[in-house]
C-alpha cells in the first residue's frame, strides 16, 4: 500500500501556476524552512490547525468534541497545540470555521478524478501543476498521479524548491512532466543555509543537470523578498549563474505577505525580518530590471 | 471565416479622437437631462377620445390613434447625428403611457424634477395636461383597471398588488420583442401598406363575408392605417430637414440636413439603397413601434445581419468607407439612448438605473447553421467598445464549431476593455433550447436576445418575455410558514401545507413546496391571462404586426397570436437562495439531523438573533449550489424541472407556452430587502443572488462557479439566464486569452449566457462613494447594463458584494471586511424641507395646521386635517379645484385595526367627508397608522409603491384614484412649504 501525503489545497481554475487555465495540488511537507514562505501550512508534513480566534462566536463547540483536551475555555476559547493532534473534530464541529484542518489524504482515484473536473477549462494549453510544499517529497503518489493524468493527456508542470534525489526524480518523474518551475532562492550558500535552513548545493547541481536535458521546459524562479533575495548582490549571482548555463529568461515572483498572518492562524512564530507589506512598485520594477539586465548583458 | 474581410479585427486606427462627431455627440449624450415628453399621450389619448362612440372597433380606433401620433409627432434635430428620427419630443425624453403604467406617476408630477432618485424634468404646463387632461381619461381604462373591473378583483390580482410574490408584467409592458426589419428596409413601408391593401381587397372580393373574414379585414386595414402614421412621420422628417438646411449656414451642418431630407424622402417608404438609408429605415421604423409599445426592450436583434447587405454593397462599391460606417452605427448607438422610462421613484428600487434596453445581437451562425461573423460583426464590436453607452445592451453569439477563435477572442478583448459588454451566448445550447420549444431549426438559428437575456426567434416570436416575474423565495416562506409570509403578517396567502413539525422527510417538506409554488405559478399565470386578454380587447398591436412574420400571412394581430410562435416568459427571483435553503433543509435537518425544522423556522424568524452558530451552521456547512456537491446539483436541478413542467403545462391566450427563465434586473436586491432570513444563512433584507449566479462566496473559484452552471441543463431554461461573474480586470494578453478560453470551455460544459463585470471590490466602494468621479461607470446588473450612479442603494451593494474572483489565481476573494452586513433603513421624512415659508393667504391657517400636523408626533391625527385642509381649499382655491371638476370619486380610509374609519367622496366639485363605512368605494386604503398614511402620500420622494411593498398600506381597488388622491394630497404639502 503506497502512504498517501497530506494535500492542503487544491484550487481550480488558477490561471499564475503555468499556461492556460489550471488546477494545482498543494502538498504538505518542504525540506526547506524558508523564513518568508508564503504557504507556511506546507512546511510540515503532518497535518494542522488553523485557528482564527476572531471568527469564533463561542459556540464551545470545539471544546465539546476535542478528544484530548486540547481547546479550553479560559473564559476565552484557547487551543493548547502541544495537546492538538489535529485531528480535525473541531473543525468539523465548528461553524464559523475559525478551526480549520490543514491536511487531508486523497487516494489517487479521488485526486484524479477532481483533477478531471476542470478537464475542459484546460483546453490544450492549460493542465494540472503540482506545488506545495515540496511535491517531490510524494515520488511515488507523485508518479502514479502524473500517469494517470498523461494517459489523459493532460499537460502537467511542477513547482519545486529543487532539493530532490535527482535520480529518482529523472525516473519517475521526469518523464510525466512539461513543465518545471524551480525555484533559485540565494546564490550564497551560507546565506541560503541562514534563511531556508538547509545548503543549496544540491539545488544548483539539480538545476545544472537538468538544464541541460529539459531546455525551455525548465523555467527557474526567483522570488523577490525584500532585503533578503531582492538585493543586488543575490540577483547579479543568479544571474550570472544562469547565464553560465545559457539561460537567458527567467520568472521574478513577487513578494506575497499573505503568510504572515497565516503563521498566526497557525501558531507559528514569526519572522521579524519579513514585513507585513507587499513590495514597492518601483522597487519592483527596478529589481526586475537590474536582473533582466545583467541576465541578457 | 467566411465573411471576414477585414486584415484588422480590431479597427485598431479608430479612436474617439478620429471620430470627432461620436464623441461630440457622446459628450452630449452623456450630459443631457432627462425630460418628460407628453406629445405620444396626447395624441393617442385624444384620439381615442374622439372616436370613443364612434362604434369602430378597437383596431381601427387605435390604429387610427397610432396614425394621428406618428403624423403630428414633431420632427425634431437636436443635434449633429447623421441619422433623422427621435423617439420623443425631447432630445432625452421620457414617454408617457397613461394606458400601462403612466399614472403611477400622478402623485410625482410635482415633484419628478426634484426627486432624489433619477429625476426627471417635467414642463409645467406638460404637468398640468397630464394632472387635468390625459390622466383622468384614463382612470377606469388602463390595463390594470380594465383588468380589474371585468375580472371583479380576483384573488391573484390582491396578490399582484402586494408586490412580494410576483409581478405582472403586463399591467406595465408588453413590448419585450424582436421584430423583423428586413422587409421593411429591402421593400418599404410602401410595398407592406399595399400588401395590406391587396389582402383585404382579397377578403372584402370574397362577398358574404364570415366573422374570421371581418375580423381579418380589420386587421389589415388597421396596418394600412397604422403604417401610414410611419410614412406620414418620415415625411415630416425629410420636410423639418429641408426647411432647416435652407436657414443653416454651417456647410457641413447643411449637407447633413439635406442628407437627411433626401434619405428620408425615401426611407422608410421605399427600399433602403444605401448603408445610410438602411440604418436610418431601421431606426425610424424604432421610433414608429414606439408609438404603440412602451419604450422597454425592442430589441432591434441581429444588426451585423440585417444590416450587412447594404454594407457590404457600398463598401465593395466604394460609397462607404469603413470609418463612416463607425459613425453610422455609432449615431445609431447614441439614438437608442435617446430615451428613457417614465417610473415613479419606487419603482426605481425594482427596476433601478435600466435603461430601454433595447438588446442588438451579433456573430453566431445564420439560417443553415454557417458561422454568420462578418465584418459588420467587428464594425459593431469596436462602436460597442468606443462608445460604452448604457444602451443597447449588446450580446454576442458564439458557436463553438461554426465561428472562430479570433472572433472569441476579439468579443472577450471588448469586455475587457469595457469591463462588462458584450453578453456572451452559446449558440449550440440556445439553438437546442428553441427547437425544444418546437422553433423550427431554421429559425432558431437566427435567434437574437430580447431585452436583457431572453432568447427569441427574430421577427417570428412574440414572446412577451417578461409577462410574470415570480419570486422564488416568498414559495420558500410560505412552505415554511404554513401558507403565510413575515412581511405579509397574518393573513393566510397560500394554501395550508403543513406546520414545520409536521415534516418528517425532505421529501413531505419539498412537496410542501412544491404545492405552494405550483399554486403561486397558477396565480400567476391566471392574472397573466386575463391582463392578456385585456390587450386583446384594448391594445392591438398593428403597426408592430406588420414587422413580423405571421400576422400579415395569417391575417391576426400579434395580440391575437399571429406571430408564427407565441411563448410567454415568466422570470425568477431568488434561485440560488432558494436552492441553497432547500439543501441546507435537507442536509442539516433531515440527513444529519443537526437541527429541527422548527427550530431552523424559530431562528429565522428572529433573523437569527441570539443564535449565531445555528445561522453559520446553515450558512457555512451546508451544501451549496455552486460547487460540486451532490446535493445541491440535484436540489437545483430538480427546482428547474419541476419549474419548467409547471411552465410548460399553461397554453396561453395566443397559443403558445410559458417559458421559465432566471433574469432579475434589480428585483433580486428590492425583493430581497422585503425578505425575511432564510434557511441557507442569509440574514434578513439583504439582497438575493441575481439571475441564475450562485450565492455570492459559495463557488470557491471560478472555474466551480462557471462548472455548477454549465450543468444546469438548458432545455429547462428556455426563456433564457443571466449568469453574472465578476472578476478583477484583465491585464494581459495572457489574461485575455484565458478569460475567452474559460467561456469557451464553459459554452463545451453546456453554458447557456455568461457576463462579467470585470472591477475590483475597491473600485466600486469608491464609485459609491463619489458618484460624481465615476459618473459614467457602466455595470452589467442582471441582464442589462446600467450606469453604476443610477442604481439604488440595494443594488449597489448587491453589485459590490457579489464575489469577485482574482483573473491569475482564480480563487473567489472575500468580501470587502465588514461591508455590508446590513442595509440602511429607508430615509425618514426630511423635516426641514417640510418647514417652507408660509404663504400669506386665507389658507395660510389650514395649511399651517397640515404642517404642525407633518411635523409633529401627533401624525395620528392626519388623515382628519389633511381632508380638513384639503376643502377648505377646493373652496377658495380655483386652480386646485380644476382637480375635481367633473370628477366622481369615492374612498374609503380604514385602519387595520378598525380604530378609523373615514369616507371621502368627490362630486360636483366639493369633497365630502364622513366618518362612516361608504358602499362601493372605487377604492378602500387600509393603513398601519397615521404615520405611515402621510409617509405614503406626503413624505418628500415618496413611496407609494414603497409603503406597499413593506404591507404598511394596503389599498383595494382601482389605484389610479389613490393616485389622483396622493397627488391632491403632495399639491397641498407644495403650497404649504411655498413650493407651487
Amino acid at each position: 500500500m503506497m502512504s498517501l501525503p497530506l494535500i492542503f489545497d487544491i484550487r481550480h481554475g488558477s490561471m499564475d501556476d503555468g499556461p492556460g487555465i489550471r488546477t494545482t495540488v498543494f502538498f504538505k511537507g518542504c525540506p526547506l524552512s524558508c523564513i518568508w514562505c508564503h504557504n507556511p501550512e506546507s512546511l510540515r508534513t503532518e497535518a494542522e490547525i488553523f485557528w482564527d480566534a476572531r471568527a469564533c462566536v463561542g459556540c464551545h463547540a470545539c471544546r465539546a468534541v476535542c478528544p484530548g483536551g486540547a481547546s479550553e475555555v479560559l473564559p476565552v476559547v484557547t487551543l493548547h497545540r502541544e495537546r492538538c493532534t489535529a485531528c480535525g473534530a473541531c473543525a468539523e464541529e465548528c461553524p464559523s470555521n475559525a478551526r480549520r484542518l490543514s491536511g487531508r489524504h486523497y487516494p489517487v482515484e479521488e485526486l484524479v478524478r477532481i483533477l478531471m473536473l476542470d478537464r475542459g477549462f484546460y483546453r490544450g494549453t492549460g493542465g494540472v501543476t503540482f506545488s506545495g510544499g515540496e511535491p517531490t517529497l510524494h515520488v511515488e503518489y507523485l508518479s502514479t498521479v502524473l500517469q494517470t493524468l498523461k494517459k489523459q493527456n493532460i499537460s502537467t508542470a511542477l513547482q519545486t524548491c529543487g532539493a530532490f534525489d535527482l535520480s529518482l526524480f529523472r525516473r519517475h518523474l521526469l518523464p510525466c512532466l512539461d513543465l518545471v518551475y524551480f525555484d533559485l532562492k540565494l546564490h550564497n550558500t551560507a546565506s541560503h543555509r541562514r534563511y531556508t535552513g538547509i545548503s543549496n548545493e544540491q539545488i544548483l547541481a539539480n538545476f545544472s543537470a537538468l538544464s541541460r536535458e529539459m531546455g525551455e521546459r525548465l523555467v527557474p524562479r526567483v522570488p523577490l523578498v525584500p532585503g533578503i533575495t531582492a538585493t543586488e548582490l543575490n540577483l547579479t549571482e543568479i544571474a550570472q549563474f544562469l547565464r553560465e548555463l545559457g539561460i537567458t529568461s527567467c520568472q521574478l515572483l513577487p513578494f506575497n505577505p499573505g503568510g504572515i498572518e497565516k503563521r498566526r492562524l497557525l501558531g507559528q512564530s514569526l519572522q521579524p525580518e519579513i514585513l507585513e507589506s507587499f513590495m514597492a512598485r518601483e522597487e519592483e520594477r527596478r529589481m526586475g530590471e537590474l536582473f533582466r539586465s545583467q541576465l541578457q548583458p | 471565416m467566411g465573411n471576414t474581410l477585414l486584415t484588422d479585427l480590431r479597427l485598431s486606427e479608430f479612436t474617439l479622437t478620429n471620430l470627432p462627431l461620436l464623441s461630440k455627440l457622446l459628450t452630449r449624450n452623456l450630459t443631457e437631462k432627462p425630460q418628460v415628453c407628453i406629445e405620444r399621450a396626447r395624441y393617442v389619448t385624444s384620439s381615442l377620445k374622439s372616436t370613443q362612440n364612434s362604434g369602430e372597433p378597437i383596431q381601427l380606433r387605435y390604429a387610427q390613434a397610432v396614425k394621428e401620433y406618428l403624423s403630428r409627432k414633431s420632427p425634431q434635430f437636436f443635434d449633429g447625428n447623421l441619422l433623422a428620427g427621435t423617439t420623443t419630443s425631447k432630445p432625452f425624453g421620457a414617454p408617457a403611457y397613461p394606458e400601462l403604467t403612466g399614472l403611477t406617476i400622478w402623485p410625482e408630477l410635482e415633484t419628478i424634477s426634484t426627486r432624489k432618485k433619477n429625476p426627471l424634468n417635467i414642463d409645467s404646463d406638460d404637468a398640468k395636461e397630464l394632472n387635468l387632461e390625459i390622466f383622468p381619461f384614463w382612470l377606469e381604462e388602463n390595463i390594470l383597471e380594465a383588468t380589474r373591473r371585468r375580472t371583479g378583483n380576483p384573488g391573484s390580482m390582491k396578490l399582484f398588488e402586494k408586490l412580494v410574490f410576483f409581478l405582472a408584467g403586463k399591467a406595465g409592458a408588453l413590448s419585450h420583442t424582436v421584430p423583423c426589419y428586413r422587409v421593411a428596409l429591402e421593400r418599404g413601408v410602401d410595398y407592406l401598406i399595399a400588401e395590406a391593401l391587396h389582402r383585404e381587397q382579397a377578403i372584402v372580393a370574397k362577398g358574404l363575408l364570415s366573422e374570421v373574414d371581418k375580423q381579418q379585414a380589420i386587421f389589415y386595414r388597421s396596418v394600412r392605417t397604422a403604417l401610414e402614421g410611419v410614412t406620414a412621420y418620415a415625411a415630416n422628417l425629410s420636410r423639418g430637414a429641408a426647411k432647416l438646411a435652407l436657414a443653416e449656414a454651417n456647410p457641413v451642418r447643411r449637407s447633413n440636413l439635406e442628407a437627411m431630407a433626401a434619405v428620408c424622402a425615401q426611407v422608410p417608404a421605399g427600399p433602403a439603397r444605401s448603408f445610410r438609408e438602411a440604418v436610418n429605415s431601421l431606426w425610424i421604423l424604432q421610433v414608429a413601434i414606439h408609438a404603440e409599445s412602451i419604450n422597454m426592450a425592442i430589441s432591434p436583434g441581429r444588426l451585423d445581419q440585417i444590416l450587412y447587405p447594404w454594407y457590404r454593397a457600398d463598401i465593395d462599391s466604394g460609397a462607404l468607407t469603413v470609418g463612416e460606417a463607425l459613425e453610422l452605427v455609432g449615431c445609431l448607438w447614441l439614438k437608442l439612448n435617446d430615451n428613457t422610462n417614465l417610473v415613479p421613484e419606487t419603482a426605481e428600487e425594482l427596476f433601478g438605473g435600466a435603461g430601454t434596453v433595447p438588446a442588438v445581437t451579433v456573430g453566431g451562425v445564420d439560417g443553415q447553421g454557417e458561422d454568420a461573423v462578418n465584418d459588420l460583426t467587428y464594425v459593431i464590436l469596436k462602436v460597442t467598445e468606443l462608445l460604452q453607452t448604457r444602451d443597447p445592451s449588446v450580446n454576442a453569439r458564439y458557436h463553438p464549431e461554426k465561428n472562430s477563435p479570433d472572433y472569441l477572442k476579439r468579443v472577450a478583448e471588448v469586455v475587457a476593455i469595457t469591463k462588462c459588454v458584450p453578453a456572451f451566448y452559446n449558440d449550440s445550447a440556445a439553438i437546442r433550447t428553441l427547437v425544444n420549444q418546437g422553433v423550427s431549426t431554421e429559425h432558431a438559428r437566427d435567434y437574437a436576445i430580447i431585452g436583457c437575456v431572453e432568447l427569441a426567434a427574430s421577427g417570428r416570436s412574440y414572446d412577451a418575455s417578461s409577462s410574470i416575474l415570480l419570486n422564488l423565495v416568498s414559495a420558500l416562506e410560505l412552505a415554511l410558514f404554513n401558507g403565510k409570509r413575515p412581511v405579509t403578517g397574518a393573513s393566510q396567502i397560500g394554501p395550508r401545507t403543513g406546520a414545520p413539525e409536521s415534516f418528517t422527510t425532505f421529501d413531505d417538506f419539498l412537496s410542501a413546496f412544491h404545492a405552494q409554488l405550483g399554486w403561486l405559478i397558477g396565480q400567476a399565470v391566471q392574472l397573466n391571462e386575463e391582463f392578456g386578454r385585456t390587450h386583446q380587447e384594448k391594445l392591438p398591436s398593428p403597426l408592430l404586426s406588420a414587422l413580423f412574420e405571421g400576422p400579415l400571412e395569417s391575417g391576426k394581430d400579434l395580440i391575437f397570436g399571429g406571430a408564427l410562435y407565441n411563448a410567454s416568459g415568466a422570470t425568477h427571483i431568488g434561485f440560488a437562495d432558494v436552492v441553497d435553503s432547500l439543501n441546507a433543509i435537507e442536509q442539516l435537518v433531515f440527513t444529519d439531523g443537526r437541527f429541527t425544522l422548527p427550530q431552523v423556522v424559530a431562528a429565522m424568524k428572529d433573523d437569527f438573533a441570539g443564535n449565531e452558530p445555528l445561522r453559520l451552521w446553515l450558512a457555512n456547512k451546508a451544501p451549496k449550489y455552486g460547487t460540486d456537491h451532490p446535493v445541491a446539483v440535484k436540489n437545483s436541478a430538480a427546482l428547474l424541472a419541476f419549474l419548467y413542467e409547471a411552465y410548460q403545462g399553461y397554453v396561453n391566450y395566443r397559443g403558445g407556452r410559458y417559458r421559465p427563465a432566471f433574469w432579475t434586473m434589480t428585483n433580486h436586491a428590492g425583493q430581497g430587502k422585503l425578505a425575511g432570513a432564510l434557511p441557507n444563512g442569509r440574514r434578513a433584507h439583504l439582497p438575493f443572488a441575481s439571475g441564475i449566479t450562485p450565492v455570492s462566496q459559495a463557488a470557491p473559484d471560478l472555474t466551480c462557479c462557471m462548472r455548477s452552471v454549465a450543468r444546469i441543463n438548458p432545455l429547462h431554461i428556455p426563456g433564457g439566464e443571466a449568469f453574472n461573474l465578476k472578476m478583477v480586470p484583465v491585464e494581459t494578453a495572457d489574461d485575455l486569452e484565458r478569460l475567452a478560453g474559460a467561456v469557451a470551455a464553459y459554452f463545451d460544459a453546456g453554458g447557456l449566457h455568461v457576463q462579467f463585470n470585470l472591477m475590483t471590490y475597491q473600485t466600486l466602494l469608491e464609485a459609491k462613494a463619489h458618484p460624481d468621479r465615476h459618473p459614467h461607470l457602466l455595470v452589467r446588473v442582471s441582464g442589462y447594463s446600467a450606469y453604476f450612479r443610477d442604481l439604488n442603494d440595494a443594488m449597489k451593494d448587491e453589485i459590490i458584494t457579489r464575489t469577485a474572483y482574482d483573473s491569475r489565481t482564480g480563487t473567489a476573494l472575500p468580501l470587502p471586511a465588514g461591508y455590508c452586513d446590513r442595509l440602511p433603513a429607508s430615509d425618514p421624512v426630511d423635516k426641514k424641507k417640510l418647514s417652507g415659508d408660509m404663504m400669506n393667504s386665507t389658507l395660510a391657517l389650514p395649511l399651517a395646521k397640515l404642517i404642525d400636523c407633518i411635523t409633529s408626533e401627533l401624525v395620528e391625527e392626519f388623515l382628519e386635517v389633511l381632508l380638513d385642509v384639503m376643502k377648505m381649499v377646493f373652496f377658495f382655491d380655483e386652480d386646485y379645484r380644476k382637480n375635481i371638476e367633473g370628477f366622481a370619486g369615492r374612498y374609503l380610509f380604514r385602519s387595520i385595526d378598525r380604530s378609523i374609519t373615514v369616507s371621502a367622496v368627490f362630486a360636483e366639485g366639493k369633497l365630502h367627508v364622513d366618518e362612516e363605512e361608504l358602499p362601493d368605494p372605487q377604492v378602500i386604503v387600509i393603513f398601519k397608522d397615521g404615520k405611515a398614511l402621510m409617509e405614503f402620500l406626503l413624505a418628500d420622494n415618496s413611496d407609494i409603491l414603497g409603503a406597499m411593498l413593506r404591507q404598511e398600506v394596503t389599498p383595494e381597488g382601482n389605484l389610479n384614484y389613490l393616485y389622483k388622491f396622493a397627488y391632491l394630497a403632495r399639491h397641498l404639502q407644495l403650497m404649504a412649504t411655498g413650493r407651487v
